[in-house]
């Protein structure tokens, strides 16, 4: 492992228009593509991948010239404009941390971007297509490289705005407009939290930059209420993004979007953005325990109730969803219970091996027209290489030695083991119905018997479905290379950090080093988590493959939950009936309007009424000419004045 | 000299227009385009040229005009940081409004004198320093604005102009008294003297003279409880006429309230400061909450703009620097991305003939250009960073926090709400299934439909990546006033 061997400890040498060339490079081409090539389908993809690509390639340059540098910090920043006191900048900062990142966004939407040529060959809206997901691109690595919190919340936003427009890429479908709608909505009630984080850390520390406010809250000058309110508002920002309960309700209805868009906007990227911000301010939730935990359990208690929720869908991409969801709980816990390295391990390695389920999930849609796995079955055989690699992303999503989910996870359990015991025992039970959600998918898509797929809609005018779902085939290959090589990563990242390489990288974009680092692995709590997914996987295949105990019995047995579940708690309901619906819509808003329209306006055109009353005596003026009303008017203004002037001949 | 050609050339484009004969009356759009346009040219010229490090006023000219013994009426104009920025929005809008009228056809001369007439009354406004001859262009705008909204516009639209003179006028009464009590105490009208002085109670208690000053801006801004004019202002206006209202007479409320509230009494603003916060806040939430009601577009727009000048109430209430550089640039981000809403709801309506968000639907297919500009209006509206909208949002709430962090607090609430009522109004228009009834609909295809949205989409996206342009000139101004508030 080459990480260590570089002792200097100078700031990376990297230039600093290279590091704005990562953020111009896709932007350029969405503008190119917006402006220019929205109607020339073959340019508008390469145009993408070309400029994707050269972010991607900058990245690694970054990436190493950090590792050179031994992880050390680089930062340029620029002001921006002034306002009053304000003063906003512009700048990159670039360390472990962002290193990390930036390589995965760029290497994911690369691999995306290919992939899309294949899975949106023949869609109205391919121009279109990509030029959102340039925008995206642009947007989440301007997030990633920003130096302070003013300019990470703007493309913070931007994000959330390119989110929106591919969520909604079928805007036709009103279950796709009324998705991109809630994406957003559901994500800015979490960015109050931010937005009040950024007005209250200006108010306490006049600054916005990153660095400055780390030292901010180590520095003991804030109160531990004022640390306390500050993380727990970066919290709500980034429960909101990564899909927290109770904000996560978002995530699983933005599978409207297209698959590539799910893979990875919704699963490897912008939804680890919750997770980049709360580790990027993790230097201010280690002052605060209070945070701390709230950010502990909430994810604990995510990653449990989206887990629950997996077990009963019959929709692939969902299980990948709530899967999704469960896993961001799950790196949420770790930053909760100091595990800043093992919750960055995990978004590592979990974006490139759900990046891969949600690839393979698109190419099963692409052959059977569908994802409800009750029409699927069999079809092992007929995508071979579809089947193969979404097992590999399977195994490790579940934690099997020596996969890379195995040592992310691993890490995750033992710093939950070390904080809180409950933690600990929430947290393996998921791992338990992880392994056996993912395996009943797949013993559901891709053995037994071939159910047909779902028909093609030929009167669907916006349906560019090729084949026959009734024969399914494997996809072509700009759709398989990308689902060979992120197996790579699938199952080699995890050992990247066995010798804590990875973990010190990142630790050197914290201020100082976490004291509590201990031994990263521990023989009890992999067997234990090993032997837990190998259950999983046991029971899936008891009960999907060889169908010793009916699912429909077990249904039964479980009835109240599993309506609970199947219902997704009812937190749908009682957002939109109760509180959007009832609340809001037919209570408080109406009362407000109806006070605007009888109570305020009454009481003008009731003054206008009297006046009228009391004017009718006058009214032979009111002969309905306007030149005379004009007259009149300028006339008394001329008289009120020369009065005035007349009273008062000082 | 400038500003005089600035502020009278809509006006003689205006003669030209009347004195056109009826055979040429499809010139005068023409001419009102020259007109607005060169305008336009100067405001920017002006714009340019101004000396970004004096925080004085500037392009000044001063001559004797109605001489009463100790009483002096001048004709007096100057520009500052404050005023300079909604000069060239006037200049812009105007411009964009002329383009946007391209498609009337109802008594042209009439209708582009009036609009014309309109945009000199606000440039004077925004550029007169004596108290007198602003009040007199602050009433000289009613008289087109009424006449605009009664003759082409559509619904209730006597009853509309109606209204909207009437709650101009009974503010105008109270400020009238205001600027009296205030040219009795300091013996002069001239703006500039009066924002130097100071006061004390003889004729009225100075507070009330405050109020009745505050309520003439309030009503125009306008706050809640005095905002109902606008709604049916605007829903019955035609589209030219709520690109005016919408982008530039509300900012007459706004400007007052800073330039003659805050600077002439700016002890009486800081006695009130917490309530004008409060006020600010109410309003942002309250029009917000009504605006989520709202089933007619236009209706939407207009009371998302209440909710929107809620926030400059609000910064201005901060007295801090940052606050009231972020309700000046509030002003003009809302004028340009309002202004583009209504562009858009106009240009569709048109088209359409409804603005009813249950009539319309899947527009994005049939008129995908028209979608677009809407969408990206839309967008502005809800604050969304890289456009002009967010810069001022978040400096005001930066503002408001210093000061009354429980005004800030609930006021960002607006943005969640403005997040709501926009998306489901493009989720209602814009998107979801095609409807065969607007198969037959043509995109935007006019050149001056083109140009008027191009001109104000870059402007919107200009000021939302390069706010320095107006902050470095917003600052020094706003600093002046600020420093005799804290005095």
């Amino acid at each position: 492992m080459p990480f260590l061997e570089a002792a200097a400890t100078q700031s990376p040498t990297i230039d600093e228009w290279l590091l704005w060339a990562i953020l111009v490079s896709p932007l350029t081409a969405w503008a190119l593509i917006v402006l220019y090539f929205r109607k020339i389908p073959a340019v508008a993809g390469y145009l993408a991948i070309a400029g994707i690509g050269i972010s991607c390639l900058i990245s690694f340059v970054t990436l190493f010239n950090v590792i050179d540098a031994d992880g050390a910090i680089a930062q340029h920043t620029h002001e921006w404009f002034t306002a009053g006191d304000v003063v906003v900048n512009l700048g990159v900062r670039v360390d472990g941390l962002t290193a990390v990142m930036l390589v995965v966004v760029t290497s994911v939407s690369l691999l995306v971007q290919i992939y899309s040529t294949g899975y949106m060959a023949g869609d109205s809206g391919y121009g279109r297509y990509f030029a959102h997901m340039c925008l995206f691109t642009t947007a989440m690595l301007g997030l990633v490289l920003a130096d302070n919190l003013f300019m990470l919340f703007i493309f913070w936003e931007l994000v959330g705005l390119s989110s929106y427009l591919l969520i909604g890429f079928w805007f036709h479908k009103p279950s796709a407009a009324a998705a991109a709608k809630k994406a957003f909505i559901v994500t800015r009630i979490g960015d109050l939290g931010l937005l009040a984080a950024l007005l209250l850390i200006w108010s306490r520390a006049e600054t916005f930059d990153i660095a400055g406010i780390h030292h901010w809250a180590a520095s003991g000058e804030a109160s531990d209420k004022i640390v306390t309110l500050f993380a727990l508002g970066i919290f709500a920002g980034a429960a909101g993004k990564s899909a927290q309960f109770p904000l996560h309700v978002w995530l699983p209805d933005a599978m409207e979007g297209p698959t590539p868009v799910s893979a990875l906007i919704h699963a490897a990227t912008m939804v680890a953005a919750g997770v980049y911000l709360v580790a990027r301010f993790f230097p201010v939730f280690e002052v605060s325990t209070d945070a701390r935990e709230v950010v502990a359990w909430i994810g604990a208690a995510t990653a449990l109730i989206a887990a629950t929720i997996a077990l009963v869908q019959t929709d692939l991409k969902r299980v990948l969803a709530y899967s999704t969801v469960s896993q961001l709980g799950y790196m949420m816990l770790a930053l909760g219970a100091l595990g800043y390295v093992a919750a960055i391990f995990h978004l590592f390695t979990h974006a490139f091996f759900k990046a891969l389920l949600f690839l393979g999930s698109g190419s099963v849609n692409h052959g059977t027209n569908t994802f409800d796995m009750r029409k699927m079955g069999g079809l092992r055989a007929k995508m071979p290489v579809t089947f193969w690699t979404f097992v590999i992303g399977s195994l490790s999503l579940a934690g099997i030695f020596p996969l890379a989910g195995f040592w992310s996870k691993d890490e995750i359990l033992l710093d939950a083991w070390r904080y809180d015991r409950a933690l600990w025992f929430m947290a393996a039970t998921v791992a338990f119905m992880t392994a056996f959600y993912m395996f009943r998918a797949i013993f559901l898509t891709f053995f037994g018997e071939y159910k047909g797929g779902e028909p093609v809609d030929h009167h669907d005018p916006d349906n560019h479905f090729h084949g026959d779902p009734a024969h399914p085939h494997e996809s072509p290959w700009p759709m398989r290379a990308p689902l060979l090589i992120l197996a790579v990563p699938a199952v080699l990242a995890g050992l990247l950090n066995v010798d804590h390489d990875f973990g010190d990288f990142i630790n050197h974009a914290l201020p100082e080093l976490p004291h509590h680092e201990g031994s990263t692995f521990e023989w009890g709590i992999a067997l234990s988590s090993l032997g837990l997914a190998l259950g999983g996987i046991g029971l899936a295949w008891a009960i999907y493959y060889k169908r010793w105990v009916s699912s429909a019995s077990l249904r039964e047995l479980f009835l109240p939950l599993a309506g609970l579940f199947e219902h997704k708690y009812f937190l749908d309901n009682v957002y939109e009936d109760i509180f959007v619906r009832g609340i809001f819509h037919r209570g408080w808003n109406r009362l407000l309007e109806l006070t605007d329209r009888y109570v305020i306006d009454g009481v003008a055109n009731g003054s206008g009424r009297l006046v009228r009353g009391v004017s009718s005596g006058l009214r032979p003026i009111q002969n309905g000419l306007l030149q005379t009303y004009g007259l009149g008017f300028a006339a008394g203004v001329i008289i009120f004045v020369l009065a005035v002037f007349a009273a008062n001949p000082l | 000299m400038e500003l005089t050609v600035l502020v009278f050339l809509p006006a003689v484009a205006a003669i030209v227009v009347l004195l056109l004969p009826a055979r040429q009356e499809h010139l005068a759009k023409y001419v009102a385009l020259a007109g607005s346009v060169a305008t336009l040219a100067l405001s920017l010229w002006l714009f340019f040229t101004f000396d970004l490090n004096e925080s004085g006023y500037q392009f000044v000219e001063r001559r004797e005009w109605v001489d009463l013994g100790a009483f002096n009426l001048q004709y007096f104009l100057g520009v500052d940081g404050l005023s300079m920025p909604l000069v060239v929005l006037t200049a812009f809008l105007t411009t964009a409004s002329v383009l946007v009228s391209f498609s009337v056809t109802r008594r042209q001369r009439l209708y582009y004198a009036l609009l014309l007439i309109l945009s000199t009354s606000v440039l004077g406004v925004f550029t007169a320093l004596d108290f007198m001859l602003f009040f007199l262009f602050w009433e000289l705008e009613l008289f087109p604005m009424y006449l605009l909204i009664s003759i082409w516009g559509s619904g209730r639209k006597e009853y509309s102009a109606t209204k909207f003179v009437l709650f101009t006028i009974a503010g105008s009464a109270f400020m009238l008294v205001g600027i009296l009590v205030l040219a009795f105490s300091a013996s002069t009208f001239d703006i500039q003297v009066l924002g130097q002085s100071s006061f004390d109670d003889t004729v009225l208690p100075l507070r009330w003279v405050f109020l009745f000053l505050f309520i003439g801006f309030a009503i125009k801004l306008p706050i809640v409880p005095v905002h109902t004019w606008l709604p049916d202002a605007h829903s019955d206006a035609p589209t030219a006429v709520s690109v005016m209202l919408a982008g530039v007479l509300l900012k007459m409320g706004g400007y007052g309230l800073i330039r003659m509230c805050v600077t002439i009494l700016p002890g009486q603003a800081d006695d009130l400061s917490a309530w004008m916060a409060g006020a600010g806040a109410v309003s942002v939430l309250y029009g917000a909450f009504v605006t989520l009601r709202q089933t007619d577009v236009k209706r939407l727009i207009a009371y998302s703009s209440v909710s929107h000048m809620g926030l400059v109430l609000l910064g201005v209430g901060a007295l801090g620097t940052t606050g009231m550089v972020g309700a000046t640039y509030q002003m003009v981000a809302h004028g340009v991305i309002t202004g583009l809403l209504f562009v858009m709801i106009g240009l569709i309506y048109e088209r359409t003939h409804t603005r009813e968000i249950a009539r319309l639907g899947g527009l994005a297919r049939q008129v995908p250009l028209l979608a677009t500009g809407f969408v990206f209006a839309g967008f502005g509206s809800l604050g969304l960073p890289a456009l002009a909208g967010f810069i001022a949002e978040v400096m005001v709430f930066l503002g408001a926090f210093e000061q009354y962090e429980w005004a800030a607090l609930m006021a960002i609430f607006g943005v969640v709400l403005s997040a709501g009522y926009i998306l489901w109004m493009l989720q209602r228009v814009v998107f979801g299934p095609v409807r065969p009834e607007w198969n037959s609909l043509t995109d935007q295809r006019h050149w001056w439909e083109h140009s008027v949205v191009l001109m104000l989409a870059a402007l919107i996206i200009l000021l939302g990546v390069y706010p320095a342009i107006l902050t470095d000139m917003i600052n020094p101004a706003i600093d002046t006033i600020v420093l005799r508030v804290g005095a």
